[in-house]
């Protein structure tokens, strides 16, 4: 103890003072030691030590040899001498990484995570010369899990970090992943054996933002995309979600949050699109759609109405609380409604062959996959949404395709039916978007004049459930909102609602947490969880207050819409075109003692 | 005792390779392990800190690669170096046993028991070269002279943690609390029910000997095992769906009709294991319902009925049946049952008779005065609907163990306007839980330590009150433990309605009598063989209570699942084999293999989850449960606290060692 009562510890050499609190890897973080990790993630609070990678030699005082210790989970203590880089220590880390590559698929070249993968960046640290246990055999046992369209498990590329499985549980409260067998066969699977489309996964895809390698990835699309683009017989109509246009400047090296719509649109023109359309339009008529149903539902008494853009969200309720559905909003997803839309008032405007239209969907969610093939969404196989494609993918396609981002002449939307969006679009990729967007049309259809006070910072806080009582005049009145974003908050809402003792009249869901800007399909980040998710928000707010037109009823395109097609807003025709159904999935699985029994492993067996 | 003739045990190396063996020293400290069993020296003996040859030729590369081929089986696989090091030194151990590779191999060995000996997560993958380690530090040259191929030995190898061995029943505590970790709860209860049906009932009233063995109080708190498993058991509640009599494997032959006298903890143990194990078997009760001392003798506070019930049903989802209404010695005797054509019996009638405190003027027919279990029975009644009653005025229950505290506070909600408990020792030594004198006193129990009762005080013929006097601790004896002794002139009357005298239970004596052919040992309980739970009669068993005085629910199960395995050896073999796990066991034991530990590394200090409890002042006045099961959460936070404390053991021995019962 050095004096006035204060505590130090040394790192390689030099003083650190402590406060007894940190881990050895909090503490040479903070004065700037590096040590390589692969299993820790401090951004949700994550440290299995399971990788052991990151090894420090330390010294208790008065110990006469050092011991090896992980640094991501050992007390820096009063005293103790922290060294990061001596011969033992790095002799063991290279050991270390060259045993997960034991039973790794070394197959770099094929791998979705090649270039950008935390398992490269630590073999290239520790400075690993060969791979001396490398079995194919071994690998070749792993389970790659290709049942669901969204996400693919590859297990031989799965390290055992277990982020994965503290994300599903621990922030997002779905508890679908579990470890599976003991041993060199231990893996990360999914509960009851199940395949992942079958089983309780949501597809939400945050497991896929954090996973160090290509374990975790997306179903990668773009071949079909390619497929489309060069069909000449094929006429390709691109939409993005509002969150993409905030969420790929890190691609060009932009900083994060910078608005790139224009580059996303020039991107696209480059890559061969022939119609070019905005998420955001969609998402105006989803506004008026929803906004409509709402108001029809609390003059009927019914609530609380819950919204239905969130496909993860549509998966967790029709799959875990299948008593929630009826509260559901029945408006389709802005995606689907484009898709929708597009197969059927844009042909008509434009005099295509509505045969030949393929509708491209550029998305910062892996769920919009799942949700593109929910059998309400395909009509007579036709699909409304024909591909998805995630941010990432999109990134890929751009370098397949010899496309360069920053040398693109920026561009703007030019398609006069279904490219002009409100503020109130814009701000759908974000928590409390929907909400704040549903407010301003339902108070100008209730009252016959715009809310004062556009922006309702009431709506705008960060917590994964917010509550507020918002003011709608008519006949209504004031109205009992909620928004929650990560499906952890989501499910104590809906329980709440189930149990009688929560009284809301219209609740928003985005199943990520942060809501679409930090959704599972977007750029990963290493060693870091939704570090964007509030400059991309603040974006899409600017975007909003530059806009004339703030209101989705105010959208130009949204009223010609309606006048020449649709009528009004939850016609029959809308109601057939633009509205859908749930359905109960709730998986009920029963086994008998010898069933769990037959499954055990690793305890002496008495039967 | 046996002859080390080369070995290290915690860094301490023995080599006597260059003495005959008339010239070695028998090491003093060694315990049991000249033989296995019968006629089967033990060769070679390795352990988590080191390892002992007493034979020459042993092969020891083979000693090391069926050590590493089990700690590669008991590897959870979280950790990089235990996942990978323990497979691919077995396989270079194996590949050296058999000849296929040569001295070059014994670097990547060296370098990966390193790599696991410093760096693996847990204590298994920690110690599991440790032996291996020390080999090659000491006795290099041993190794590198053997050439494969090498002759096949025998031997067996046993893994187990501090907890296990602690715990009665032998449950694997660490892997139940792993497939909590691993995120299935219903695999931990499958874990829990190879040992006993009754887990939600354990996961409530446990007295866990495997927290006070819990090495992660060298750091803290121990793992809270008990609340583990009742969140294990919660989490699945519907047994009925888990048993049938579908799960049954094979039948054994319907003559071998079993009954098993006694519904409690033992009773329904060694009923749900011989039921599993084929057996027809018919349980004989003397109450209305099942539970025993489960049922009735812990209030519904702390065992909600409907619990335990869900957990005796299982044995008649596999078919038992419970007989009930049918005493011991009042409706049929233990020759009764061999002419109903039970072929074997096993008697678990508890210790239902109250122990009388022994002061003058004691009368148990004295109105307001009442055994502790008595008075449990009567609560019971009174919960169950069958027989309501209140007290009233104050009550003083006499004695220290946990019925004195279920005494207490199921007075509290039966009425009385005051509870005193009377000891007379002080609350250290107390054997009553913790928990529960902590419950107590919340809910406003008054303690009296260093206090007895003298004489019993009547009225009107019913009980007025009591004499108490003060005690005095005595000076340390030679094992250092004080006595008291009363202080002269402290005697003093105490007023109160009601006395509670719940100082111990033994055998009801009219349950056995002379006709049954049946010992009693010198404390009045049924004389039995601690290795078989075998009675002077053939073919009788008896365990629990009845045989062992009054105990915890935990031992009671244990026997009931001990005396199944006996009776089914009894009935297969006419005679109980060799087990040799237990074997193991007394090894360990004995030679304290799992004693002499500490905790090496820094660790994070977390401390425990406690269960949500209900205020005491408002559960001092009702039955409902007062603690409730923990959130999934804090089972996930909760098992991530074990430290997963797994050794591994293997012994070599000359002949193959016999299989014993499963």
């Amino acid at each position: 103890m050095t004096s006035g009562g204060t505590m130090e510890a040394t790192i390689n050499g030099k003083p650190v003072r402590i406060d007894g609190t940190e881990t050895i890897l909090e503490a040479a973080r903070r004065s700037g030691h590096h040590i390589p990790t692969l299993c820790e993630l401090s951004d949700i609070d994550h440290a299995p030590g399971t990788c052991r990678v990151c090894l420090v030699e330390a010294k208790r005082p008065g110990q006469a040899e050092a011991m090896v210790l992980t640094a991501c989970n050992t007390p820096i203590e009063d005293g103790m001498e922290v060294r990061t880089r001596t011969r033992k220590v790095r002799e063991m880390q290279r050991l270390q990484v060259e045993l997960l590559l034991a039973d790794h698929d070394r197959d770099c070249a094929t791998c979705i995570r090649h270039g950008d993968c935390e398992l490269q960046d630590a073999a290239r640290f520790v400075g690993l010369a060969q791979s001396r246990f490398h079995d194919t055999g071994r690998v070749n046992r792993r389970l790659v899990d290709r049942s669901s369209p969204a996400i693919i498990r590859d297990m031989k590329k799965c390290i055992r970090c277990f982020r994965c499985v503290t994300i599903c549980r621990e922030e997002q409260g779905i508890d679908a992943l579990v470890t599976v067998g003991t041993g060199m066969e231990t893996a990360i699977g999914l509960r009851n054996g199940l395949a992942q489309a079958a089983s309780d996964c949501v597809t939400c895809g945050q497991c896929v933002m954090v996973c160090p390698t290509g374990a975790l990835g997306e179903k990668d699309d773009t071949e079909t995309v390619v497929d489309f683009l060069y069909d000449p017989e094929i006429v390709t109509v691109f939409q993005f979600a509002p969150a993409i246009r905030v969420g790929f400047g890190e691609e060009f090296g932009l900083p994060p949050g910078t608005n790139v719509e224009p580059q996303v649109i020039a991107a696209l023109r480059a890559l061969g699109a022939d119609v070019v359309l905005d998420t955001n339009f969609a998402a105006d008529v989803v506004v008026m759609e929803e906004g409509t149903e709402l108001l029809g539902r609390l003059r009927e008494g019914r609530r609380p109405t819950f919204t239905s853009c969130c496909p993860a969200w549509i998966n967790f309720a029709e799959k875990h609380y299948p008593a929630i559905l009826p509260y559901l909003s029945s408006t389709k997803s802005p995606q689907q409604t484009l898709g929708t839309i597009a197969k059927s008032y844009l042909p008509e405007k434009m005099g295509i062959d509505p045969a030949r239209i393929r509708v491209i969907s550029i998305m910062p969610c892996t769920a919009k996959k799942d949700e593109a093939v929910r059998p309400q969404f395909i009509h007579d196989g036709v699909p409304e949404v024909d591909v998805v494609i995630t941010i990432r993918e999109f990134a890929r396609l751009l370098r397949r395709e010899g496309i360069d981002l920053a040398k693109l002449e920026p561009s703007a939307f030019d398609n006069p039916y279904m490219s002009e969006y409100s503020g109130a679009g814009a701000i759908f990729g974000t928590t409390g978007g929907v909400m704040e967007a549903a407010v301003r049309t339902m108070h100008y259809l209730l009252n016959g004049r715009e809310l004062e006070g556009i922006e309702a910072t009431a709506l705008r806080g960060f917590e994964s459930v917010r509550t507020a009582e918002v003011a709608l005049g008519g006949d209504i009145g004031t109205v009992r909102v909620a928004m929650c974003h990560g499906l952890k908050g989501t499910r104590e809402v809906v329980e709440a609602v189930l149990a009688g003792t929560a009284q809301f009249d219209f609740i928003e869901v985005m199943a990520c947490p942060g809501g679409c800007v930090d959704g599972g399909g977007h750029l990963r980040s290493k060693k870091a969880y939704v570090p964007h998710a509030r400059k991309r928000r603040e974006a899409l707010y600017g975007i909003d207050r530059k806009k004339t037109a703030r209101q989705s009823h105010n959208n130009a395109q949204v009223q010609k819409l309606y006048r020449d097609y649709l009528d009004r807003p939850c016609s029959d025709k809308a109601h057939h075109l633009l509205h859908t159904s749930y359905a109960a999935r709730e998986r009920v699985v029963t086994r008998t003692i010898r069933d769990i029994w037959r499954e055990i492993t690793m305890s002496t067996m008495v039967y | 005792m046996a002859r080390v003739v080369y070995g290290v045990w915690d860094g301490i190396v023995q080599d006597n390779r260059g003495k005959r063996l008339f010239e070695m020293a028998e090491a003093p400290d060694l315990k049991g392990l000249d033989t296995f069993n019968e006629g089967n020296p033990i060769q070679a003996f390795f352990g988590d800190r080191g390892f002992f040859v007493f034979d020459r030729r042993v092969s020891l590369i083979d000693a090391l690669w069926r050590y590493m081929a089990r700690a590669a089986e008991e590897s959870c696989g979280k950790c990089t170096p235990c996942r990978m090091g323990t497979a691919l030194i077995r396989d270079a151990l194996e590949a050296l046993r058999k000849g296929e590779a040569g001295e070059e191999r014994w670097a990547e060995i060296e370098a990966l028991g390193e790599q696991l000996r410093a760096s693996a997560l847990c204590g298994l993958g920690r110690n599991s070269a440790s032996a291996l380690m020390a080999a090659l530090t000491h006795f290099r040259d041993v190794l590198l002279a053997e050439r494969g191929p090498l002759p096949e030995q025998h031997g067996m190898t046993y893994t187990t943690a501090p907890c296990i061995e602690a715990c009665p029943s032998k449950v694997n505590v660490p892997r139940y609390i792993d497939y909590i970790k691993d995120g299935e709860p219903t695999h931990s209860l499958g874990v829990i029910l190879q040992k006993y049906p009754m887990a939600a009932t354990c996961g409530r009233v446990c007295v866990r000997f495997c927290e006070m063995a819990c090495r992660r109080n060298l750091v803290d708190e121990a793992v809270g095992i008990k609340t583990l498993k009742r969140f294990i058991a919660d989490h699945q509640r519907s047994r009925s769906t888990m048993f049938t009599r579908d799960v049954i494997a094979a039948a054994q032959p319907s003559d071998l009709r079993v009954a098993v006298v006694g519904a409690g903890p033992a009773g329904v143990s060694c009923a749900y294991h011989l039921l599993l194990k084929g057996y027809p078997v018919d349980v004989l009760e003397a109450l209305d319902e099942a539970g025993g001392m489960a049922a009735t003798g812990i209030p519904a506070y702390r065992l909600p009925k409907d619990v335990l019930k869900s957990e005796t049903d299982i044995i008649q989802a596999l078919g038992g049946r419970f007989l009930y209404g049918r005493r011991l010695g009042r409706d049929f005797t233990v020759s009764d049952l061999f002419a109903e054509g039970y072929k074997a019996a096993f008697l678990a009638v508890g210790c239902a008779q109250g122990s009388r405190l022994g002061v003058e003027d004691e009368d148990p027919s004295l109105p307001g005065y009442l055994s502790g279990i008595d008075f449990l029975l009567m609560v019971h009644d009174h919960v169950a609907g069958t027989r309501p009653t209140r007290l009233s005025g104050e009550v003083v229950v006499v004695g220290g163990g946990n019925v004195a505290m279920d005494c207490v506070r199921s007075a509290l909600r039966m009425g009385a306007s005051a509870v005193h408990l009377v000891y007379r020792r002080t609350r250290e030594d107390m054997p009553a839980d913790r928990e529960e004198i902590k419950a107590a006193e919340e809910e406003g129990v008054i303690f009296h330590y260093l206090t007895n009762p003298a004489r019993i005080v009547a009225r009107d013929g019913r009980l007025a009150g009591v004499v108490l006097v003060d005690m005095r601790q005595t000076e340390p004896d030679g094992r250092g433990r004080r006595g008291v002794q009363p202080v002269a002139g402290s005697e003093r009357v105490f007023e109160c309605s009601t006395l509670i005298a719940a100082i111990g239970q033994q055998v009801d004596r009219g349950t056995i009598g002379p006709e049954d052919g049946i010992a009693m040992d010198k404390w009045g309980c049924i004389a039995v063989d601690p290795t078989t739970l075998a009675t002077s009669r053939g073919g009788v068993f008896a365990g629990g209570d009845c045989a062992s005085g009054p105990s915890t629910l935990i031992h009671a199960m244990a026997n009931g699942l001990k005396a199944a395995r006996s009776i089914d050896d009894y009935l297969n073999f006419g005679r109980v084999r060799f087990f040799p796990r237990s074997r193991m066991r007394q090894i360990l034991n004995e030679n304290k293999m799992l004693a002499a530990d500490c905790v090496e590394v820094p660790t994070m200090h977390e401390y425990r989850v406690h269960h949500p409890e209900l205020d005491p002042e408002v559960r001092k006045q009702m039955f409902e449960e007062v603690e409730q099961t923990i959130t999934a959460a804090e089972a996930y936070r909760e098992a991530n606290r074990c430290l997963r404390c797994y050794r591994v053991y293997s012994v070599i021995t000359e002949q193959p060692i016999p299989a014993g019962c499963a």
